[in-house]
């Protein structure tokens, strides 16, 4: 795998896209549903019919006389440690005219200190073998500063990663150098024909809402100034602003002073109340082809405007997306792979902030099958508002999600993950003890109910990367098309297609 | 794949390892693993775990596109998806659904130099992951049916990862230009016409040869007793009956003579990019750890010699990246880097050369050598952190290097790097007769503007 280091965007899709060798998972049901097509069960492998139930471990919490909230779940089975910096604002606290401060704020976080440059910090972190990075997404809650390494390093670790968090100075140059870099990277994003359909959906449910963006737009990036990311530096990265939340091979006894030490004389002040936007109401179905010539699959992301974190919903909609796309024994992958050979994967997915987020549908299809792939893909949608789910299909769901809690024992790295979420969505302090109570308790009625409520075909956004050429009669069956190059202009109306 | 693909980077951390040589106590990590060799020749591997329930199990099999003949390049590789196809008692597809729906997680991957097989499950379902394991090494079910849509899924996989990315192609050019030994000299995911030319007759033959127990190691881990955890193995694996053992692959890379040079235009890239190998040496090698520790001063992460050059200094490039390959066989040093609009390939190349002759001429900075046994240190350690990755790594080191105790002692291998070492690779491997450079040109496909460009 030759990876280039870029942004976490780009590296999670390069990820997808440049595996050459890796064979996924076929999975079914066999004798209920149509999905069923292609997959056989023959009943004969030893299963324990026990659903093992762990007890997940405990975090200890602690703070400093200045608000710094302190979260660590201790874990010595190897002895290195994650630490992070949750600040409380993220890009939803963004002026409407200066999309991408919150994250160009913190990308430059490194690029220079009142004790260190630029250099000296990328020197020393990684003399220690320590990760050290910083985001924030475009209409993310918060933003976050991140560092790994060597339990043995980590009194140097910390004192690199404390004047990082805290005395950024934002050197001109370096500014000038990020906003030249940052806008060739964005040109070799728009080659990526996951990112284009990400982009294109987003703005299909979002239209001016934040979430809409994926990356910075130019104009924010052209009038970046050493000013501004100072301004919102000072104002948000406070320690009553921010949690630091830690895993690793340490404990609380020696933590403390550590980080007393570090952010003890860090000072607090006043937060301005950052008002979450809340998603529009959807629109209309519309399909968006995006050209990119050359292309020879078509890549699909089908979908509507899903649930917010605390929605009471949130339970059926995990059980719903898990039937009909979560990994190689959903729906989507039966169907559009095992079935009829379509695609090298096809899958769903849902987020949820404290707007309402995405529920989609994707693939990426050989340009030839593009009809079939939209066949399939507007059946399943349908079917999980029309069918009721079977029991086994329903059964096997909540196994495999309760099941997997043992699993997660191996990654304290997201257990420390849901911890922060329960944080910041004000959920039950035990949510995540009782999870699996919560999934066990979803019923047939209630997947229905949600996939009847979210799944609404009037509003179904649909996004088409490949050749438009080739494709554009086909998906003008399924609605209207409106066409797009590769930077987001239109470049044929729906008239077009007559 | 999303849901699976933090396996991803378990695999790339095998990449890695090192010590620290650091003035504090630094503790190391040591997985005591327990070896038996069964009557039909199955090596296998356990390492008894209670800190979490949990058990990991993973196959690895002694082929991979290596193994490949001219004309079936690619079918390694789609092997490997036909053995979640079904078997005497597990159904097609039965397999992912068994694993997924009892809260586990599982994959398969092929390289060059092996295949392996992998699941990780609760505890309580060691049975059902060494069945499944054992059902497919007995009595795979090969079908045409089944073939051909697996056939299709690998396709899109080809399309998915080369012929739809920009770039795609470029790294497809370049192995099949670096290497003049076949083994090497195609890449795993294979071409089209060779996938379409695969039969089931093809299937039959390759699990015969390949697919036995006296070619395979299984590896065990978790959270069981190790005295039941073999009787389970033998019971479900000792009657497979052994097959006569494959042919060796010949593996000599005959030397080169000249640098080699392509350039691939591509309609789907914006931007150049040029692609350095410089042929070098297998893994496991006094040289290759050296190269690695070179790799990573030259080219590792934001302090790394050639981001500091052209990317923040010179402005050139958007990215610059790389990594010495680890291989059976010879492997190569790579770099690529990004260009910057209006950028020359020749003057990037060029101060890309003149760093590579700094590392010739002077010993790397102590804070050089450092980074790069931390970096791996920490890699490495925490790559060993979970049951799954610990067996993917013991059945890799068991296969490619007869060496299953490199789990404990690679990072001491990396740690007896000096910086004389670092410059003598640098001299005797990094010479311009040994490398191949790949440049790839966007070209754009002519469209007309208007607005009934669709047809």
């Amino acid at each position: 795998m030759r990876n280039i280091k870029n942004q976490k965007f780009v590296i999670a899709l390069m990820l997808v896209a440049l595996v050459s060798s890796m064979a996924f998972g076929q999975g079914g049901m066999a004798p209920q549903a149509p999905s069923t097509k292609g997959t056989v069960v023959k009943g004969k492998a030893p299963v324990n019919k026990t659903v093992l139930r762990v007890k997940l471990p405990k975090a200890e919490e602690a703070s400093l006389p200045n608000g710094l909230r302190v979260i660590l779940l201790h874990d010595a089975k190897v002895p290195t440690f994650n630490m992070q910096i949750v600040v409380l604002t993220g890009g939803l606290a963004d002026r409407a005219d200066y999309h991408g401060l919150a994250s160009f704020t913190a990308a430059l976080l490194r690029e220079g200190t009142t004790k260190r440059s630029s250099k000296e910090i990328a020197e020393q972190t990684d003399a220690l073998g320590t990760t050290l990075a910083a985001n924030s997404g475009l209409s993310s809650l918060t933003s976050t500063v991140t560092t790994s390494g060597l339990v043995e390093n980590i009194d140097q670790t910390l004192d690199i990663f404390a004047d990082v968090v805290r005395n950024p100075s934002f050197p001109q140059s370096e500014v000038d150098k990020y906003k030249a870099r940052t806008l060739s990277q964005l040109q070799f994003q728009r080659s990526i024909p996951q990112f284009l359909a990400l982009e294109a959906f987003n703005k299909a449910i979002y239209g001016t809402h934040p979430a809409a963006l994926v990356i910075p737009p130019v104009d924010s990036l052209k009038k970046l100034s050493s000013k501004d990311l100072a301004e919102f530096h000072s104002t948000y990265y406070r320690p009553n602003n921010a949690i630091l939340a830690v895993v690793g091979d340490v404990t609380m006894k020696d933590l403390m002073p550590k980080v007393q030490k570090a952010f003890g004389d860090w000072q607090k002040a006043d937060i301005p109340a950052v008002t979450i936007p809340q998603a529009p109401d959807p629109a209309g179905s519309m399909i968006y082809l995006v050209d990119r010539p050359g292309s020879v699959q078509t890549v699909l992301q089908l979908g509507t405007l899903g649930i917010e974190r605390t929605s009471p919903d949130y339970f059926a909609v995990l059980l719903a997306d898990r039937v009909l796309g979560g990994g190689p024994s959903g729906r989507l992958f039966l169907n559009l792979r095992e079935d009829k050979g379509y695609t090298y994967g096809a899958y769903s997915n849902f987020g949820s902030s404290k707007y309402r987020g995405t529920w989609t549908a994707s693939s990426e299809v050989r340009t030839e099958v593009t009809d079939g792939a939209m066949k399939e893909f507007k059946y399943e949608l349908t079917r999980l508002g029309t069918e009721k789910v079977s029991v086994d299909e329903l059964e096997n769901a909540k196994r495999a999600i309760i099941g997997g809690f043992a699993l997660s024992l191996e990654q304290p790295g997201s257990l420390l993950q849901n911890i922060i979420t329960q944080k910041l969505y004000n959920l039950p302090a035990d949510y995540w003890d009782t999870y699996p109570q919560k999934v066990s308790a979803i019923t047939a009625d209630d997947v229905q109910r949600v996939a009847q409520k979210y799944i609404d075909m009037k509003h179904l956004q649909v996004v088409a990367v490949g050749d438009a050429s080739k494709t554009r009669e086909i998906l003008s069956k399924y609605g209207t098309v409106q066409v797009y190059d590769a930077e987001g202009k239109q470049i044929g109306s729906p008239s077009d297609n007559r | 794949m999303r849901r699976v693909s933090k396996f991803l980077s378990l695999l790339s951390i095998c990449a890695l390892g090192v010590v620290v040589v650091h003035a504090q106590a630094a503790r190391n990590v040591r997985v005591d693993f327990k070896e038996t060799t069964l009557k039909n020749g199955l090596r296998v591997i356990t390492v008894e775990d209670h800190s979490a329930p949990v058990i990991a199990v993973s196959v690895t099999y002694n082929v991979g596109s290596r193994n490949e003949r001219q004309g079936r390049t690619g079918f390694a590789h789609l092997f490997e998806h036909m053995m979640f196809k079904g078997s005497e008692n597990v159904g097609s597809g039965e397999h992912f659904l068994l694993v997924f729906n009892n809260g586990g997680n599982m994959n398969g991957t092929t390289n060059e130099d092996r295949t392996n097989y992998f699941e990780v499950l609760p505890a309580n379902q060691l049975d059902l992951a060494l069945f499944l394991e054992a059902d497919r090494m007995r009595s795979l079910a090969i079908t045409k049916d089944n073939l051909d849509n697996q056939r299709n899924a690998v396709q899109e996989e080809r399309r998915l990862g080369v012929d739809n990315q920009a770039y795609g192609k470029s790294g497809e050019v370049q192995q099949e230009l670096i290497y003049d030994n076949f083994a090497y000299k195609h890449t795993t995911i294979g071409s089209m016409d060779d996938l379409n030319a695969a039969s089931v007759e093809d299937v039959a033959a390759f699990f015969k040869m390949y697919y036995a127990p006296n070619n395979a190691t299984l590896v065990v881990v978790g959270d069981f007793k190790t005295a039941d955890a073999i009787a389970k193995v033998r019971s479900n694996f000792e009657t497979i009956a052994r097959q006569p053992d494959p042919p060796p692959v010949d593996m000599t890379e005959p030397q080169q003579k000249a640098e080699r040079r392509a350039s691939v235009d591509d309609v789907l890239a914006r931007a150049i990019r040029v692609d350095l190998a410089y042929k070098a040496v297998p893994g496991n090698s006094a040289d290759f750890y050296a190269l690695q520790v070179l790799s990573n001063a030259l080219q590792s992460g934001q302090s790394s010699r050639l981001y500091q050059k052209l990317v923040k200094e010179k402005e050139m490039a958007t990215n610059v990246g790389g990594f010495m390959d680890e291989k059976r066989g010879v492997g190569a040093l790579y770099t690529n880097v990004q260009l910057r609009p209006n950028v020359k390939t020749e003057d990037v190349e060029t101060l890309v050369y003149a760093e590579i002759d700094r590392l010739k001429k002077e010993p790397i900075a102590d804070w050089e050598l450092q980074k790069s046994k931390n970096t791996t240190r920490r890699n490495f350690i925490n790559g060993l952190s979970s049951s799954i990755s610990r067996a993917i790594t013991l059945g890799q080191y068991t296969v490619y290097y007869n060496e299953p105790s490199l789990i404990n002692n690679r990072l001491e291998k990396v740690a007896a790097v000096t910086k004389e070492d670092v410059q003598r690779v640098a001299n005797k491997y990094l010479v311009d007769t040994n490398r191949t450079v790949v440049v790839t040109i966007p070209k754009a496909k002519a469209r007309p503007t208007t607005g009934t460009s669709g047809q």
